[in-house]
């Protein structure tokens, strides 16, 4: 069987560009390393392009509209929860601070304008500030232009606030510490950072975009699993692929348990850069090898699961009651420490409860269940953590490494220097927790 | 009574620049200075008899040379002095050393690493470019972005037509250098860490962040642009200390024309019918003016001088947001004799340079830490250097003075500062320096140590920070120091600002100052 694309990698993003791909007529196979499926949930927006031009909605698409959304203790005993609905949760910050709860609307808002000018760059390829095209200059500016109409005001909260750190954004707004802690927590959600560094407002809002207003967290959905079912393209499991490139131009990929060689003139690849792009000559292009080798894709977060007797009646319970506990958190990784008091967030999802800790440097971590077993009160044989080796983004969203920068800078159009060879994988553009979305801008600029 | 073309708020550096622009064009000046000298925060006072301090800002590099040369400033008795040299004890006994000779530093650095030493050069050149491309912008008003007036569409489009032409590679380096953290972006380049320890803490000076939080990379950047006789990161130290530029500037300001004032504070700026017509000063007089400028920080100058009611509300809540966090002090020590370092013993060309007390990353970075939850670091960052040794009129014969600017000390301490805990702090500072330079104590003939809280009372600096506002990505070019308002004009008419609280802020610069100025006289006095 000849192929004409080879996928390398069966998450959201592999898949998602393996089907734009079949759709257009290219006959595809994707090769996943792993034998079964990863049955955690996806996280993160599956934007409604990639749903509609798919047709995941038939094909069992779900995602979850938890309401409440989060649920946090208080320090006096009960918790804060927040709904979907912006009015309720005003009422329920109100109990903890009437000035917050009056704020709130407003935030939600203004929150919102932001992450749908995010939402708008990220489903088109990153603006080439090098490009010399006019068909480029003329679509930058039209994406000028796009902001400049949300309004003068929008224009100066991205300047303004991007930059900032999440600290000082919530500061700027708000006084109480469980409404600034379970907000910062998403500022610094899979990033080695903390809530009082720069760049983590834009990780709060990256990680808003495709959320409704009022909600702070990611949704989640059964994407990949959909995606997987759908007909058109052919799926090999338990295949661990290399690529393969000859004369600078990729051939096919090399099969590491069997050996076999699958040839085909494409193969996108939506495993981490680095891991895709190391095994390969690239030291000819030495700019572009020095840049491969400074991503930084630091893992930081342990996640798992939570075995209970019986279903929790919470959606999501975070554990994150400040800013300074989570700035604390993150000072013991810098020194290479996992946090001794972690931000431990614990999600009720089909039938199964996952867990999230973080600062959890890579490595084995003894006592990281009693931990974290301590923190929720529960048992340490009732959890199942693993570290992450690397970040589950393939490349932190920093501020240096989006748009443009994504996954090294000159190369965000989801090439390489080797001809064939595309990457397509959550170290490109627009980058983790937006699943599809990579997936579907490399296989459109790919056709 | 006499009506001044223009009064400019405060005599320190910037004040004193717009001063001598606007007398430079022939208009009537009349500057007011609340303390009994001229300076600001680059002065120098003989604070124990015979031994002279700068006491604040010490070193100078960043100021302008077209300043320089308009205001022909070694004329009025500028004239500044090279430091020749850094060098950082290390933990271990070891040192680094950056000397003014270039392959000197390079065969220091392969003691080190040899791929470093291989990877210097190429950084320095880069950070050269860089500064060269940013400088620019140093010298232009920040167009608005938000705006749709001709002037400010045209203005974009020349930055962005400067930044395309750098090339993608320099492009993008400018990108990781707006945006990282210094010790991420020098991780990109070197691995020797007291190489990074050192050079990072460049980019954490006046900042309330770590060498490992985004945002410091600039810093770095903005102190590369020193330059001195055209050389590039040139640290000098002023003759008569930075108090001798403040001097210079204002000789220079008379010799146009203008009138300094000191001892004025001013209390108020007068505002009839929206627009500014004089000031009063804290003695209640009255002073009528056609122009008025505050060389104050944004707070002061919006906040105090006038009342918020003058001022559009969206406007007042963007300044009381503009961010201060002063997180500097300083120590200056009168000394018997000079100190040992364990390092690089014995007395000699070292002391001619600085000493920077930054052995590792992870100690500054836990030096930050401390302040992070309101503590002053008990083992602090510092930049020393013996004016004396450049110097000799600083001190008696024999004798030095020692300055040492110390990071990190919170504004915000946790309980407010106290005399016991500013002694506490100079303690601090004077054991960590002994554990580099054992018997250094012994030396010490009087202490003066000065907290954030002491820089602003002393200086007017809010929170006794150093840039008059933190030089965060935020709260740089057109958002310096609010959004639409980061060209040298205030919402009332006639009401100019010119500290370095406007674009491109801190450090002896003086690039506010004559921005400013020139704004002035294109608006026209009285306009």
């Amino acid at each position: 069987m000849n192929y004409d694309a080879i996928v390398i990698g069966a998450g959201a993003n592999g898949l998602a560009a393996a089907h734009y791909l079949a759709r257009a007529g290219t006959r595809v196979l994707v090769l996943e390393q792993h034998q079964t499926a990863d049955p955690s949930a996806d996280i993160g927006w599956v934007p409604d392009a990639v749903i509609r031009d798919l047709g995941l909605s038939d094909a069992g698409l779900r995602i979850e509209a938890p309401d409440p959304w989060i649920t946090a203790p208080l320090p006096a005993g009960g918790t804060l929860e927040l709904s979907r609905d912006v009015g309720r949760s005003a009422e329920a910050i109100r109990r903890i601070s009437p000035g917050d709860a009056a704020k709130w609307p407003d935030f939600c808002r203004r929150m919102r304008t932001l992450a749908s000018v995010l939402e708008r760059l990220y489903l088109v390829p990153p603006p080439d500030i090098e490009s010399t095209d006019a068909r480029e200059l003329v679509r930058i500016a039209g994406l000028g232009l796009y902001v400049r109409r949300r309004g003068k005001q929008t224009v100066i909260d991205l300047a303004r606030i991007l930059p900032m750190s999440i600290a000082e954004l919530l500061d700027d707004w708000f006084e109480s510490d469980v409404l600034k802690g379970l907000l910062g927590a998403l500022g610094i959600w899979h990033l080695k950072q903390g809530p009082r560094s720069g760049g983590t407002a834009f990780n709060f809002l990256h990680h808003h975009a495709g959320c409704a207003t009022g909600v702070f967290r990611p949704a989640r959905s059964n994407v990949t699993q959909t995606l997987s079912k759908l007909a058109g393209v052919e799926i090999r499991r338990g295949a661990r692929a290399t690529v393969l490139a000859k004369n600078g131009k990729a051939t096919g990929v090399v099969l590491e348990n069997s050996g076999e060689t699958i040839e085909a003139p494409l193969v996108v690849s939506s495993a981490p850069p680095r891991a895709t792009l190391e095994p390969l000559a690239i030291e000819l292009y030495p700019d572009f090898a020095r840049a491969v080798s400074n991503i930084r894709a630091r893992g930081v977060v342990a996640r798992g699961t939570l075995t209970l007797e019986q279903s929790p009646a919470y959606s999501t319970f975070c554990i994150a009651p400040s800013l300074d506990y989570l700035e604390r958190a993150y000072d013991d990784i810098k020194y290479g420490k996992d946090s001794s008091a972690p931000y431990v967030e614990v999600q009720r999802t089909d039938g199964r409860v996952e867990v999230h800790v973080q600062f959890v440097p890579p490595g084995t971590h003894d006592a990281l269940a009693d931990r974290v077993a301590q923190i929720l009160k529960v048992r340490p044989n009732q959890l199942a953590l693993q570290p992450a080796e690397e970040s589950l983004y393939h490349g932190e969203l920093t501020l240096d490494q989006i748009l443009f920068m994504r996954p090294v800078p000159g190369w965000s159009r989801y090439r390489t220097p080797i001809e064939g060879l595309y990457l397509c994988g959550s170290g490109t553009h627009p980058g983790g927790g937006i699943p599809g979305a990579a997936g579907r801008n490399a296989a459109r600029e790919i056709l | 009574m006499k009506q001044y073309d223009a009064i400019v708020i405060g005599g320190g550096h910037n004040g004193l620049v717009t001063a001598a622009y606007l007398a430079r064009a022939g208009k009537s000046v009349l500057v007011l200075e609340r303390r009994p000298r001229v300076g600001g925060a680059a002065v120098t006072e003989e604070i124990f008899p015979g031994f002279k301090f700068t006491m604040f800002s010490y070193v100078v590099s960043l100021l302008r040379p077209e300043i320089i040369r308009d205001l022909d400033l070694p004329r009025h008795g500028l004239h500044i002095l090279p430091l020749e040299s850094t060098v950082t004890p290390m933990e271990n006994g070891d040192y680094f050393a950056a000397w003014g000779d270039h392959d000197e530093t390079r065969r220091e650095l392969y003691r080190h690493s040899p791929r470093d030493a291989e990877a210097y050069d190429e950084y320095g050149r880069l950070m050269h470019f860089m500064a060269q491309a940013v400088k620019p912008i140093l010298g232009m008003v920040p167009p608005d972005p938000t705006s749709f007036a001709p002037s400010d569409l045209i203005g974009l489009l020349k930055l962005g037509k400067h930044f395309r032409g750098l090339g993608g590679e320099r492009l993008h380096a400018l990108v990781k250098l707006m945006t990282m953290s210094s010790a991420d972006f020098l991780d990109e380049w070197f691995e020797t860490d007291v190489l990074k320890a050192t050079k990072s803490a460049s980019g954490i000076i006046g900042t309330f962040l770590g060498p490992r939080s985004p945002g410091t990379a600039y810093v770095l950047l903005h102190h590369y642009m020193g330059e001195l006789d055209g050389v590039f990161r040139a640290w000098g130290f002023a003759k008569g200390g930075t108090g001798a530029v403040s001097e210079s500037i204002a000789s220079a300001a008379r010799s146009f024309g203008a009138e300094i004032r000191c001892d004025a504070g001013v209390a108020k700026v007068l505002v009839r019918n929206g627009r500014a017509t004089g000031v009063v000063l804290e003695n209640g007089d009255e002073l009528q003016a056609k122009t008025v400028v505050s060389s104050l920080d944004p707070r002061r100058t919006f906040l105090q001088l006038l009342e918020s009611d003058q001022l559009p509300s969206e406007f007042v809540s963007d300044i009381k947001r503009f961010k201060f966090r002063g997180s500097s002090g300083k120590v200056n020590l009168a000394l018997d004799s000079l100190p040992s370092f364990t390092c690089m013993p014995g007395i000699g060309r070292q002391h001619r340079g600085a000493f920077s007390i930054s052995p590792s990353l992870e100690y500054v970075e836990r030096a930050y830490d401390d302040a992070k939850y309101g503590e002053f670091s008990r083992r602090p960052y510092m930049d020393i250097v013996f004016p004396s040794m450049i110097d000799p009129g600083m001190a008696p014969p024999g004798k030095h003075v020692m300055s040492i600017f110390v990071q990190y000390a919170p504004y915000n301490l946790n309980g407010g500062w106290t005399d016991a805990k500013r002694e506490a702090f100079g303690d601090a500072v004077v054991n960590t320096v002994e554990s580099f330079a054992p018997g250094f104590k012994s030396k010490i003939l009087h202490r003066q140590v000065i907290t954030p809280l002491d820089i602003e009372r002393i200086t007017g600096l809010s929170e006794g920070n150093i840039f008059a506002g933190e030089l965060a990505l935020h709260q740089l070019f057109f958002l310096r120091p609010a959004p639409g308002w980061a060209k040298f004009a205030t919402p009332v008419r006639g009401f100019y600002q010119a500290g370095s609280g406007t674009h491109p802020g801190g450090g002896i610069m003086g690039a506010s100052g004559r921005l400013a100025a020139m704004r002035i006289l294109k608006d026209g006095v009285g306009a």
